[in-house]
């Protein structure tokens, strides 16, 4: 297990937290809060010495929804493809109106 | 498969059988109720623990979804996971003691105790246990164990308990895994890579056939939609724990000379004459029965000497007014895996049957007979036939009989010189009011034998030992066993084996202190309750019971 923890100076608000994804075997679970701090992002993987690919994905999605968040990941072992669909799909959440 | 229950998490299957825009989610991932003891461990939590509680309606009815993610730890019960079920349960059970009617809907998807937080999830899982006998005094608690993981270890002798059973034929029921059966009793016994046999056992078509579970449908949400809520408008109830007549009946029919198989069983199982049972008191007897520290403190306390039974491993008798009980080895016992002194078939509908005869015997009296358990059971029972029959609705039945006589006013009082693991204790020993232990280096305290817990979790038992380091729960000692609160009382200078008469009489002392002390709680509150529990052994369970009660 390894604790990773990454800041952005993003800058667009989120109106309400919202968590999507389970901590099953090859996949995550993701929080977003809102904050009127700096955007972090604190995760917590299972699996060890991915921090350079956790820092592309992250920058990947943050350059494409530039969100100002407070965002946790609990990580059981999810490629970077997944990591980046829960990512997008807790944005959807945001949009959601129901 | 579109709309498949079983692929659905958790959160979604919930959700799926509640009427629209009625649900609301208690103490979910924003509420950061996290588990304290996986990452110290170096495993990764979940946010709701792996628990999900939702208030709604079904069909208009007020429900109580609790609904486990087996995806997440295999659906393990740990401190907070089984704290968020008791505190809901608990909530539901006081709305409808008001008369504000709530059904619990519990979805098992369970590998039962979390192994990594081991007596925690002992202790949860007797106090889910406790607080179903009592609900079902009011409304029926419905049970959907849909698979993959199917229900387990302890949860499965919880799953026993309810009021009755849904599943689809992707599930299993069965009290030890097909992995810890061949770990503790060889490939012989059970070979766990024998897919075939492991379905044919353990899967929900057979346990239909055999009375194990009450409805087998179609993996979709409207056939479970469907199911619940007419089991909801008709009242189900299976009554699964009070069979023990007829198991009892089943067992002197089953012919132990050959390894049973699943045609004969079934042909058994349906042609089993139902006689009454009675498990006389223990009687002095010319043998000495097969040492071990729970009856060499039974015989003591009761003053019988070479106490023998019509069950060798099942002792009771009266002395000054207490009942006590014990499970005790018996090396020449014709059931091969309970001759250590392991709780079985058999050890656990006598001991239902002892306890419920108890319950009976005092109905109209104003004064409940306190009973006292005397706990030395090394495990439960690991073996196929146990399996094949049942043994998780055995164990249910003694762990209801023990919480049906507390809730009635009888004082149950555990008293541990030896022993006390994993399924044996939840039967026999988890359902008393209060926990009295010996300190002593022998005993061990546990959910599962090192060699089994390190082969699930996949750690070597070098891992499994250094982690016991840091976390108290998952120790074997009764030193660390005390860290969690748990104990009425940890008796200091008294070894295992020093049943002394001035021994026996400072124990007694210590046991008519306890029942004095109870003033008429029938709960089992008391263990999160102790100085021990608030300052440090039951802190997260505490908090969780104060998130429920305030977003209830």
């Amino acid at each position: 297990m390894e604790k990773l923890h990454f800041n952005f100076d993003t800058k667009d608000a989120i109106s309400k937290p919202v968590h999507v994804g389970v901590v099953a075997s090859g996949d995550l679970e993701v929080i977003f809060r809102p904050t009127d701090k700096q955007t972090e992002v604190n995760i917590v993987t299972g699996s060890d010495g991915f921090k350079e690919v956790w820092s592309n994905v992250l920058k990947r999605f943050f350059d494409r929804y530039p969100i100002q968040a407070n965002i946790e990941i609990n990580d059981f072992g999810s490629t970077p493809g997944v990591v980046n669909l829960r990512l997008t799909q807790a944005l959807e959440e945001l949009h959601d109106e129901k | 498969m579109k709309n498949s229950f079983v692929e659905l998490h958790a959160r979604e299957r919930a959700l799926s059988l509640l009427d629209d825009g009625t649900s609301r989610e208690l103490v979910g991932p924003l509420d950061n109720m996290i588990s304290p003891h996986l990452e110290p461990q170096g495993i990764v939590p979940e946010s709701d623990d792996g628990i999900v509680l939702m208030k709604g309606k079904i069909s208009g009815k007020n429900v109580l979804i609790i609904s486990i993610e087996g995806k997440f730890q295999g659906g393990g019960i740990g401190e907070v996971s089984g704290a968020k079920i008791v505190a809901a349960l608990e909530k539901a059970l006081e709305d409808n003691r008001n008369g504000q009617t709530i059904y619990p809907i519990i979805m098992l998807d369970t590998g039962g105790v979390r192994l990594q937080e081991a007596n925690y999830g002992l202790l949860s899982i007797s106090e889910i246990q406790n607080a179903v006998i009592a609900l079902k005094k009011f409304v029926p608690v419905i049970g959907i164990v849909p698979g993959r993981v199917g229900s387990f270890g302890g949860m499965s002798i919880t799953a026993s308990i309810l009021s009755y059973l849904i599943s689809t034929n992707k599930a299993r029921i069965g009290l030890n895994g097909p992995e810890v059966i061949e770990q503790e009793a060889g490939v012989r016994e059970f070979d766990s890579s024998d897919k075939n046999l492991i379905w044919n056992t353990l899967g929900t078509n057979q346990r239909l056939a055999t009375g194990l579970v009450d409805e087998v449908v179609e993996d979709s949400i409207d056939d479970i939609k469907k199911s619940v809520i007419n089991e909801i408008n008709t009242k189900k109830d299976a009554h699964r724990t009070e069979h023990v007549d007829f198991y009892l009946s089943l067992l002197d029919q089953l012919d132990l000379t050959k390894k049973l198989d699943i045609p004969t069983y079934d042909k058994l199982y349906k042609s089993v004459k139902e006689t009454k049972h009675e498990v006389p008191a223990a009687t002095e007897g010319t043998k000495e029965g097969t040492k071990s520290r729970g009856r060499l403190w039974f015989e003591k306390l009761t003053g019988i000497k070479n106490a023998t039974s019509t069950v060798s491993t099942v002792l009771h008798a009266e002395k000054d007014g207490k009942e006590y009980i014990a499970i005790v080895p018996d090396a020449d016992n014709a059931f091969p895996r309970v001759r250590n002194g392991e709780v079985g078939l058999q050890e656990g509908y006598a001991v239902a049957s002892v306890v419920n005869k108890i319950v009976a015997d005092d109905k109209d009296k104003t004064t409940k007979r306190p009973i006292i358990i005397v706990d030395d059971v090394p495990s439960q029972a690991y073996g196929y036939q146990e399996e094949l029959i049942g043994i998780h609705a055995a164990l249910g039945s003694s762990a209801a009989a023990y919480a049906k006589a507390r809730q009635a006013g009888h004082p149950v009082i555990s008293f541990i010189p030896g022993d006390a693991v994993s399924g044996g204790f939840l039967a026999h020993g988890l359902q008393s009011n209060r926990l009295i232990a010996l300190d002593d280096d022998s005993i061990t305290i546990q959910a599962m034998s090192k060699a089994s817990a390190a082969r699930i979790t996949q750690r070597t038992i070098a891992e499994l030992e250094e982690a016991t380091k840091h976390v108290p729960a998952m120790a074997y000692d009764i030193d660390n066993y005390e860290k969690l609160g748990a104990l009425y009382k940890l008796v200091k200078g008294i070894g295992s084996w020093e049943a002394t008469d001035e021994n026996v009489a400072k124990i007694n002392e210590i046991i008519d202190e306890a029942i004095a002390g109870l003033n008429g709680d029938t709960t089992l509150h008391f263990r999160y309750e102790t100085p021990i529990a608030v300052a440090s052994g039951r802190k997260a369970t505490l908090q969780v019971r104060k998130l429920v009660a305030e977003q209830w």
